[in-house]
Parts: structure tokens; sequence; C-alpha cells
């Protein structure tokens, strides 16, 4: 307490401590408002684009995941041009949106599909994550890359992009501003792939399946994949959903080897007692436990209900996990500092472009080998 | 970087490991609520 509190009658004295605990939930509620009005923009633009441009492939062909950083951006240039940003950061809570929408996601995977009709892409995403996760690593480690940074750009090119990175710093305990510089270029390499892929599959001429399986194993994001995915045709986004699914599946895995050999390899030290199974459990993200037990309760689910019946619901949690990706992705956007990308330098760029071009080629060559017999009926 | 001893993302933020078990609780109450038809077709815009 300073003096001049001290000389203030103690009534008037709760006012300045009511007002400075009313602002400490105000900013970052005024902060939710914010990406909740930038998402319900997003979902406007979303649905209204291709109605105001009939006819344009290309407004029929942008999906939420464009206007939503787009507008995330536009709002994180306003808000820092009024000096407001700082305050109303404390709404942007990406990590709770897009592991919240990631809980929702596995409510759209059922176990059996998956164990039955993707042995290929279980295949595809082992050996895809294992080779490029591994030569991130090791080439991050050739530039001298922290090695958290080195785990959270290995996650994010091997994975599935910003969701990877944020499980794979809770498994690494990595630093707020390496995940917010992971995600930077995971968004800034997976707004291009979203048009790229798609058009050079067409000009390699590769069937639906090769090119559903070589953009599920290739872009990181989730949402782009269905993005790029949709660009190439219904056939190439059933197995682009199935081969990023799959993915998804293996983060938990991904995570818990993290969290092994950070816990027991990189910060043991000779002094130091060695980690119990206990740190793997205070490490281990806690949300991947939501994402099964949501793929499990709606393969039960699925059973007990009739196909339509059971569409529907699956349906309206996917538009509520469209919701949460939305929020996410407008927080990111929301969050994006140039400060971030230019302090880390060059070298996280070069490790990630070039992880980026091994992932796109070794994922041709599998997404070739592994899918060519492959049609979806 | 230029700080010798930033925090790391679970010491920055006490809610870190909150808002992971809290995304759990939030995203399966939604699907519970979607499945027990609480959340009726329609409603999510």
């Amino acid at each position: 307490m300073t003096s001049d509190e001290a000389a203030v009658p103690a009534t008037t004295r709760a006012t300045p401590g009511a007002a400075a605990r009313a602002a400490a939930w105000q900013w970052p509620t005024l902060g939710v408002l914010v990406v909740l009005v930038l998402a319900a923009g997003t979902r406007a633009l979303e649905k209204g684009v291709p109605e105001w441009f009939a006819g344009s492939d290309l407004a029929k062909a942008i999906e939420y995941p464009v206007y939503a950083i787009a507008l995330g951006l536009l709002g994180n240039a306003v808000l820092t041009a009024t000096g407001l940003r700082d305050r109303l950061a404390g709404g942007f809570r990406t990590e709770f949106f897009i592991k919240t929408g990631l809980v929702l996601l596995g409510a759209s995977i059922n176990l059996k599909v998956i164990a039955t009709a993707a042995g290929p892409a279980i295949v595809q995403g082992i050996v895809l994550i294992s080779a490029v996760f591994l030569f991130t690593w090791w080439l991050g480690g050739r530039l001298g890359l922290d090695d958290r940074l080195r785990a959270l750009l290995s996650a994010a090119v091997s994975i599935c992009g910003v969701s990877a990175a944020i499980a794979a710093a809770g498994a690494v305990q990595a630093r707020r501003e390496q995940l917010a510089y992971s995600a930077s270029l995971v968004i800034a390499f997976a707004l291009p792939s979203i048009f790229v892929l798609p058009a050079l599959a067409s000009a390699l001429g590769l069937s639906p399946e090769v090119a559903g399986a070589w953009i599920g194993g290739n872009i990181d994001t989730t949402a782009a994949v269905t993005a790029a995915g949709t660009l190439s045709g219904e056939h190439a986004l059933a197995v682009a959903t199935i081969v990023k699914v799959t993915q998804n599946a293996l983060i938990g895995v991904v995570v818990v080897a993290l969290t092994a050999w950070f816990a027991f390899r990189v910060e043991r030290r000779p002094d130091a007692e060695r980690p119990g199974a206990g740190e793997l459990w205070r490490r281990f993200p806690k949300f991947v436990l939501g994402f099964v037990a949501a793929s499990v309760v709606t393969t039960w689910y699925l059973t007990t209900v009739g196909a339509a019946e059971g569409k529907a619901v699956v349906g309206v949690a996917n538009d509520l996990r469209t919701w949460f990706l939305i929020l996410a992705f407008v927080s990111i956007g929301l969050e994006f500092r140039v400060a971030s990308l230019r302090e880390a330098g060059w070298r996280p760029v070069v490790v990630f472009a070039a992880a980026t071009v091994a992932n796109v080629v070794l994922a041709l060559g599998l997404a070739t080998v592994l899918f060519s017999g492959f049609t979806v009926t | 970087m230029s700080n010798q001893h930033p925090p790391t993302v679970g010491e920055h933020t006490r809610a870190a490991i909150n808002e992971d078990w809290a995304a759990t609780i939030v995203g399966l109450v939604l699907l519970a609520l979607v499945i027990t038809g609480v959340i009726p077709t329609g409603l999510v815009p």
C-alpha cells in the first residue's frame, strides 16, 4: 500500500481496488467479444461471398480459414493502431478455442472407419510423420535451433500444424513466443498450399484419391486440408480427410514420445532427480483425452441411432467445431506479431521451408504407392 | 530471444493447464448437449 492510499479512508480505498478487479476481467471479456464479432463476420463472408459473386470459382474456393485469418489480421492492425490490442489480448484464447475444436473433431472420427478403411492412411501417416519429424529435427539441430523450437517446428510440419505445435508446446514446455512463431509459420505456409497443391495435383494428372492422400499428408492445418481437398473434388476430399484424421489421431503418440524424450533426455542433469511418471502425466495435453473420448462416445452413439439421425447430430457437432476453429483462426490473426518472426531470424524459416519441401516430395511418393489402386465408393 | 529466462508455456499462464481441462470439458459437454438434442439441428448458425 502506498502512502497516498493509506491517507484515503477505507471506504474510498475500496473503489480503486474494485475498479482494478473489474478491469481485470472487463478487458479480456471485451477481447472475447472482439473475437466473436470477427468470427461472426467470417461466417457471414463464408456464406455471403459465393452468393455475392455467383459464378466465380475463386469466391467459391475461398474457405473460412482465409476469411478468419484475414479478419483477425485486419483487427490486429486496427487494435494495434488504436493502442487497444495488448489490453484486449487476454480474450484471444487461441489455445482454448482450438483445443475445444479438436475435442469436437473427435466426434467426426469413427474408430471403426479408420480401422477398416484407412489402412494405407495409417501406414502413410506413420511413415510420413516419422520421416518428416526426424528430418526437421535433424535439420533444426544442424542450424542450431533451440531444442524446444525444433520440437515445435517438427511436430507442426509433420503432423497437423498449429494444433500439433500446441500439443508439442505443452509436452516440451516451450515458450509462448516459440509457439506463436511456429503458429505464424504454419499459417504462412498453409495458406498458399490451399491453392497450390490442388493446382499441382491437376497439373501432374494425379487421380483424385492420390491427390487427396497427397493433400492430407502434406498441408499442416486440418482446416486447410479440408479447403484444399474441397478444391480437388469429393473423392479427393474423402481421402484427404481420412489421411488427415489419421495424423490427428497420432498427435497423442507423438506428444507422449516428446514428453518422455524431453523429460528423460533433454532436460536431465547429472544432479537432477530422474523425472517420474507423474511428470509424464503433468505434461500430457489433457485435451487429447477429450478428443479420444469424443470419438469413442460418437462411435458408440452412432450404433444406437439411424444413419440419417446420426449424420444430422454429427453435422451439428461439426458446425460447433467449425465455430471454434474460426474463433481460433481469428485469434491467431489477432495475436500474430511480425516482431516474433523477425526476432527468431531466418534459420527457422529455412528449416520449415526445407521440411515442407521434403514433406511434399515424400508424401507424393507415398500417396502414389499406397493410394494408386484405391477408390472411394 | 532477448529474454535469457523467459517463462515457459506452462509457467507463463497458470491458466494453461486449466485451459486444457476447460477445453476438454466444454467440448465434451457441447457434444453431450448435441447428442441429447438440447442443441438441435439448425440452432448453430
